[in-house]
């Protein structure tokens, strides 16, 4: 139990660090849910900017468009959608968290457990079996100096 | 566990093997021609009801049973001015064509400019101003010139993100009388 205390401190941190940041924050305001669907969407005219970010013609409309849904009542996912029904998911920053786009965001965080686990294996065996093994050489030689005194 | 690394390695292996199986599926899918392209091809046309230079209004219901090019451009867009010999072309060849209407759709200019640019340019066709960009983002326009053919049944028959050719304008009509 005393050996793997720290594991265990170190996996509880971890995990209470991925709550604090993976938490839902509660219930948005209109004007911050709208914000934040802005930041998701990348402006269709610009390279590598969000709508958010853009003063481009397009990227106005869009988040006039957005702040108009918000108040229609439409869900985060709804207007997401209806963006990528006439845009393609390039309309979107960030790969979807869902369908075979769901893999961009696991296969790294398995790559790195199944890394980490095989360092881990390694580091046990390097430690259960020494690499140096007495010949009977150093044996004799041991046994020379012990009769020597 | 009798043999840990081999467990690890194989484990490694089969997320090789995934990660390999999901690129080969998305060959082909190259986000930059993704983001080029548009999706309302097939699909039914975005309904607009827009201000015409004239005063009165321009509907897609106006539309309705002819092959429809629908043109984003403003006066200030240099491709929108390279394009505009073909558009002249284009449309002098079909304008007593029954079938036949061109809508060409300004987003980001003034009415005065755009009436300037028309007066000079002796442009016959209908010109709608979407002044809100509304048309514009119900059509997925990513700038301009973008172009849009529109078949009598108000299917979006084709559309192209750039300046169009005279080729192409032709093309572009006869993909929309061919989706009926």
């Amino acid at each position: 139990m005393r050996r793997w205390g720290p594991w265990i401190a170190l996996g509880v941190v971890v995990a209470v660090a991925l709550a604090v940041v993976l938490w839902p924050n509660g219930e948005q305001s209109p004007a911050a849910r709208a914000h934040e669907l802005e930041t998701q969407l990348k402006c269709p005219e610009c390279q590598g900017l969000s709508v958010a970010d853009s003063q481009a013609p397009t990227s106005r409309a869009i988040r006039t468009d957005i702040k108009r849904r918000v108040a229609a009542g439409q869900s985060d996912e709804e207007i997401r959608q209806s963006y990528i029904d006439r845009y393609g998911d390039s309309i979107l920053l960030a790969p979807e968290d869902s369908g075979v786009s769901l893999l961009v965001w696991i296969l790294p965080v398995v790559v790195l457990a199944l890394g980490a686990t095989g360092i881990v294996f390694a580091l046990r065996r390097n430690r259960e079996e020494p690499h140096l093994h007495p010949t009977d050489a150093d044996e004799r030689l041991v046994e020379r100096s012990r009769a020597d005194g | 566990m009798k043999h840990p690394a081999r467990v690890v390695a194989l484990a490694v292996a089969l997320v090789v093997v995934v990660l390999g199986v999901v690129l080969a599926l998305n060959v082909g899918n190259d986000p930059e021609q993704d983001a080029k392209q548009s999706h309302l091809v097939g699909k039914a046309a975005p309904d607009f009801d827009l201000p015409n230079l004239a005063g009165g209004r321009v509907k897609l219901a106006d539309v309705a049973g002819k092959a429809t090019i629908v043109n984003f451009w403003n006066s200030w867009c240099i491709p929108c001015q390279q394009e505009a010999p073909a558009l002249q072309q284009f449309f002098a060849a079909h304008k007593d064509d029954s079938d036949f209407v061109m809508v060409g759709i300004v987003r980001d200019d003034t009415t005065g400019d755009v009436r300037a640019y028309v007066k000079k340019n002796q442009v016959g066709w209908t010109i709608a101003l979407d002044p809100e960009n509304v048309a514009a983002l119900d059509f997925a326009t990513r700038g301009q010139p973008e172009t849009y053919a529109i078949s009598p049944g108000g299917l979006v028959a084709a559309a192209k993100y750039g300046p169009m050719s005279s080729t192409e304008l032709e093309s572009f009509l006869a993909a929309a009388r061919a989706s009926g």
